[in-house]
């Protein structure tokens, strides 16, 4: 054991993906390409597995840490390393993309003029760049992989989308991102550069969380993060790019983009650790954009009537949860929103998962033009419901303990915002049931619902790994919170010992 | 020591499998929906094994249950059980733990016991039905979170039963998922019961940080908590009492969630599922005693749902509404007694009158064959009082009230958001059009164009640039470009003069020197 844990695996874990992108875009033949993007996608899941067993779970600091200079005049290396906080991310986005790669399977040749293999590549140059930013501990790291996430995301919309909006949705995320990289970049020199003195930058993040920064310092680089993060994360007036691109991208590279949660890791991992002080004084700036997101997406779901659309103000609504826990500051909030996200990636990305195999057979995911397709397509229908349902936090699901966690820490903290989020919890199983009634249920419409096929082998096999593990997590989440309890611990004794 | 004490005290071992009872259930449940996943057990062949998997997994946990009961009657059983820690929400516990005391046991027992006799009639009721499977699933899911809200030793557990219980309910009362009023009022009862959930949560919430526990045991605290803290945290579990027990005002899902078949409106709506707030409330008994006010509140509200379920009973034409009316009448007057404090009379009232609607639900098909005299007429008093007869027939508009005041607003509301981030976020943002729009616009001699607020403001400063470049630089009488022609006639003057070697030889040596 101790050999491997020498081995460094979060490299090969960031090379493995990078590879298999190298091999797609060379081989562009479609058959091909697409074995080795599988291959590729699925060794990287083991790599991350691997690295959970090697983790040391009492441990609250980084491990597996490696560094390389990169540019060594300002300070800056490869540094990559995880803790129990980004830990399950690993394997959750490593199983979303398994997943995104499987549901692309046969689709991409007709979409567009590129070719099938330039499609795999694109999928797994988003995935290191994901993965870049979990394992990231160097600011400037941390920067380049995440805007690294946005040209295979604009190719991938704009090439392999849905519909004729898909250029415009893919300019605009583009666009939006690229504008919340400006504040972000200045955040990082903020941070890096000490407001007296010539002493060299720093950008390595382990440093930068044991040296407090001024009180006005903190300020500028809490709320200049904030603003970076916030529409990625998306903060409510900044969300509009999500809804058109969840209806207009590929269905499948929708899960990965709803259920990795990147922005609000980036609060949990950085802005609030790094500027403590201004964080607690501005709890009421992160309730308050957290119930205002319960609510806005919560009502705004109600009146979709397409599910992607549906499911991307629900994914609103649950990021106001999770703001809301983080506001609390406090272990079992953090536990509940760390538990929620992974539950979101599960639920979520397993959701839209389905809705890419439903796309595929009815051509469409708008519940007008659905109906009925219980008949044709019960398993799907099972499927899409259990996830569903693990998104509005059901008990027996996972979305149970991390949702009342979470309404827990509101209520005692931020009592108005935590009855927002009870409200918040009735919102929700409007919006989900209605429409999966609305499509599921009712006599089937048209005949594409009534002969479409039920889900293959193929797609069960897949969808079973994320049911399974919400029916296991939600029986027994114990052993779960458990290893996230020591990071989670030491990150609030970082900010309450202030 | 009496005789039953020597003879059953043995059995109280059984009680180390305590958490038997709930999973059995749930692991039918699993193996049911496995077998709908493979396809298996379809048709007439696999209707037995189905039917026997639930009915066994309900009469494993009743056979369990009575050996609990006897060796209760030996006095021997632990009455506060726990298994581990399931969850833990800082410093307070959530255990798998379980109580068995008088009010417990006798339910589970009942529960369960109606659950099977429940099973054993829709076997042959449902008999090639198209959703047979489904059906039992259904029933064991509810059995399960039944269980649990009765066993449960604390809040957490037994609001997990409580939305099982609530879920199951949903999958049953749409069983005809074809039929679109069936899903509708699924929906209607599901959405109803999640705001008794809310509820439910908040009195979870309340309960972690003002009494620092979650068994029921402890919950009513040490007499040491504040009057306002106490009433909030009543209410919220009052709230979800109500709802479930279909009390005023939540009283109409009720009366939707008949569209399930016969045998599931029996044990829900019938017998069990609606004396599930009864029995919160009987668990709560020392909390609510503290607040007296909330009690006559309970109480009133008991009394307004019996007047009002007598008075709609009377009118409805069918079964199965009258009998839900019945049901409901009885339950206002138990939440009746629970507020006047009688909670020991509520209890024994609920567990009779559970079996005794149980029966008369099952009976309700072949009741038009039992029946041989007409049905009994309007009584004269309400046939005359034309305002009360219409009111009672449209069950006193509560649900259109709720409509229009509730759901509609939130809807539009849902439209007029959807209509901010269209209309102004979204040009605030300047976030780019569709493209058949700003093709038809690019199409003029612009190279780009800005959308929005932000973009046309970028736009607008872009073309501002341009304009002072132009006038400065580009054009003829650019004064700017004058003088910066100027400047390269002289820098090539001095270019000239650099490449003579001399210059160039003392370009070095002077560069040398400040080097040195």
């Amino acid at each position: 054991m101790n050999e491997i844990a020498h081995w460094p695996l979060l490299s090969t874990l960031l090379a493995l993906p990078l590879l298999g992108a190298l091999g797609c875009a060379l081989l562009r033949r479609a058959p091909l390409a697409q074995h080795i993007a599988f291959v590729s996608s699925l060794l990287t899941l083991l790599c991350s597995l691997l690295i959970v067993g090697v983790f040391d779970r009492a441990d609250p600091d980084f491990q597996l840490c490696e560094s390389v200079d990169w540019i060594a005049d300002l300070g800056i290396a490869y540094r990559v390393g995880v803790d129990g906080l980004s830990l399950l991310f690993l394997p959750a986005t490593a199983l979303l993309f398994c997943g995104a790669i499987v549901a692309g399977w046969r689709v991409t040749a007709a979409a567009s003029p590129l070719s099938p293999g330039f499609h795999f590549a694109m999928l797994l140059l988003l995935e290191a760049a994901t993965l870049g930013v979990f394992c990231a501990l160097d600011t400037i790291l941390f920067f380049f992989c995440w805007e690294f996430t946005l040209p295979p995301l604009y190719f991938l919309v704009s090439q392999w989308g849905i519909g004729t909006g898909r250029q415009s949705a893919a300019v605009r995320y583009f666009l939006v991102m690229l504008a919340g990289g400006v504040p972000l970049l200045f955040g990082f020199l903020a941070l890096a550069f000490p407001p007296a003195g010539d002493a060299a930058p720093v950008f390595d993040l382990p440093t930068l969380l044991a040296r407090p920064l001024s009180e006005q310092r903190q300020y500028l680089v809490f709320l200049l993060l904030l603003l970076g993060l916030g529409a990625k994360v998306p903060l409510v007036p900044l969300h509009t790019w999500l809804p058109p691109l969840a209806i207009s991208a590929p269905v499948a590279v929708t899960a990965v983009l709803v259920g990795l949660k990147l922005g609000a890791y980036g609060l949990i991992r950085l802005a609030i650790p790094l500027a403590p002080i201004a964080a607690r004084d501005l709890h009421w700036l992160l309730a308050g954009f957290g119930t205002v997101a319960i609510l806005y997406g919560g009502v705004a779901a109600l009146v979709h009537s397409n599910l992607r659309g549906m499911l991307a103000y629900s994914s609103l609504a649950h990021v106001g949860l999770v703001l809301l826990g983080l506001a609390s500051f406090s272990v079992y909030g953090l536990q509940g929103v760390l538990l929620q996200l992974l539950n979101f990636s599960l639920a979520g990305g397993g959701a839209f998962l389905v809705l890419s195999f439903l796309q595929r057979r009815t051509g469409s995911t708008d519940v007008a033009q659905l109906g009925g397709a219980l008949r044709s397509m019960p398993r799907l229908g099972a499927f899409f419901l259990l996830f569903g349902l693990a998104g509005i936090g059901l008990p027996g699901t996972s979305g149970f303990p991390g949702e009342l966690l979470i309404i827990v820490a509101a209520l005692h903290d931020h009592t108005g915002a935590g009855l927002a989020a009870l409200f918040g919890m009735v919102l929700a199983a409007a919006a989900f049931l209605s429409p999966f009634r609305q499509a599921f249920f009712g006599p089937a419409n048209g005949p594409e619902v009534a002969a479409a096929d039920d889900l293959l082998p193929r797609e069960m096999a897949l969808l079973l790994v994320p049911a399974t593990l919400i029916l296991g997590i939600g029986v027994y989440p114990m052993p779960l919170l458990e290893l996230l309890r020591p990071a989670a611990e030491a990150w609030v004794a970082a900010l309450a010992g202030l | 020591m009496s005789p039953f004490a020597t003879i059953f005290a043995p059995l109280a071992a059984v009680s180390d499998v305590l958490w038997l009872v709930p999973l059995l259930p749930l692991l039918a449940a699993l193996l049911l929906t496995l077998r709908l996943l493979l396809r298996r057990g379809g048709g007439d062949a696999g209707e037995p094994l189905t039917a026997g998997i639930a009915g066994g997994a309900a009469l494993a946990a009743l056979l369990l249950l009575v050996l609990l009961d006897l060796a209760a009657l030996g006095g021997e059983l632990p009455t506060h059980l726990a298994f581990g820690d399931w969850l833990r929400i800082g410093a307070v516990p959530v255990r798998l733990s379980f109580v068995l005391d008088a009010y417990s046991l006798p339910a589970a027992t009942l529960v369960t016991l109606i659950s099977w006799i429940t099973i054993r009639f829709s076997a042959t009721y449902l008999h090639r039905e198209d959703g047979f499977q489904r059906f039992f699933l259904g029933l064991c899911l509810f059995l399960a979170g039944m269980l649990l809200i009765v066993l449960a030793g604390n809040a957490v557990l037994c609001f997990v039963g409580w939305e099982l219980a609530g879920f199951s309910s949903w999958l049953l009362i749409g069983y005809a998922w074809e039929r679109p009023p069936a899903t509708r009022n699924a929906l209607f009862a599901f959405i109803t019961n999640r705001v008794g959930d809310a509820g439910f949560m908040l009195g979870i919430g309340l309960a972690v940080w003002s009494v620092g526990t979650l068994e029921w045991v402890w919950l009513a605290g040490d007499g040491s908590m504040g009057k306002v803290t106490i009433r909030l945290l009543a209410a919220g579990f009052v709230v979800a009492a109500l709802v479930k027990s279909a009390q005023l005002p939540f009283t109409p899902w009720i009366g939707r969630a008949l569209e399930g078949p016969t045998p599931s409106s029996a044990l829900f709506y019938g017998s069990l599922l609606v004396h599930a707030g009864v029995y919160l409330l009987c668990r709560l008994q020392g909390l609510l005693l503290q607040a007296p006010d909330l009690m006559a509140l309970l109480a009133m509200i008991g009394l307004l749902t019996a007047a009002y379920g007598s008075l709609c009973g009377l009118v409805q034409s069918d079964v199965k509404s009258a009998l839900v009316f019945a049901t409901v009448t009885q339950v206002g007057l138990m939440v009746l007694c629970c507020g006047l404090g009688l909670f020991w009379l509520a209890a024994c009232h609920a567990g009779l009158h559970a079996c005794w609607r149980a029966y008369q639900f099952l009976l309700a098909p072949a009741y038009m064959h039992l029946v041989r005299q007409p049905a009994r007429p309007l009584p004269r008093w309400l046939a005359n009082w034309r305002w009360g007869y219409t009111a009672a027939l449209q069950r006193f508009w509560i649900e259109p009230l709720a409509n229009s005041l509730l759901t509609r607003p939130t809807l539009a509301l849902g439209r007029d958001v959807r209509a901010l981030d269209e209309r102004f976020i979204d040009p605030l943002l300047g976030a780019p059009r569709d493209d058949e729009r700003s093709a038809a616009s690019v199409a003029g001699d612009e190279l780009i164009r800005g959308h929005g607020l932000a973009g046309r403001a970028l736009f607008a400063f872009a073309n501002r640039l341009q304009a002072l470049e132009n006038r400065l630089l580009l054009g003829d009488g650019g004064t700017l470009g004058r003088h910066l022609r100027q400047v390269g006639h002289y820098a090539d003057a001095v270019e000239a003069l650099l490449e003579q070697p001399r210059y160039l030889m003392l370009m070095v040596m002077a560069t040398f020197v400040v080097i040195l």
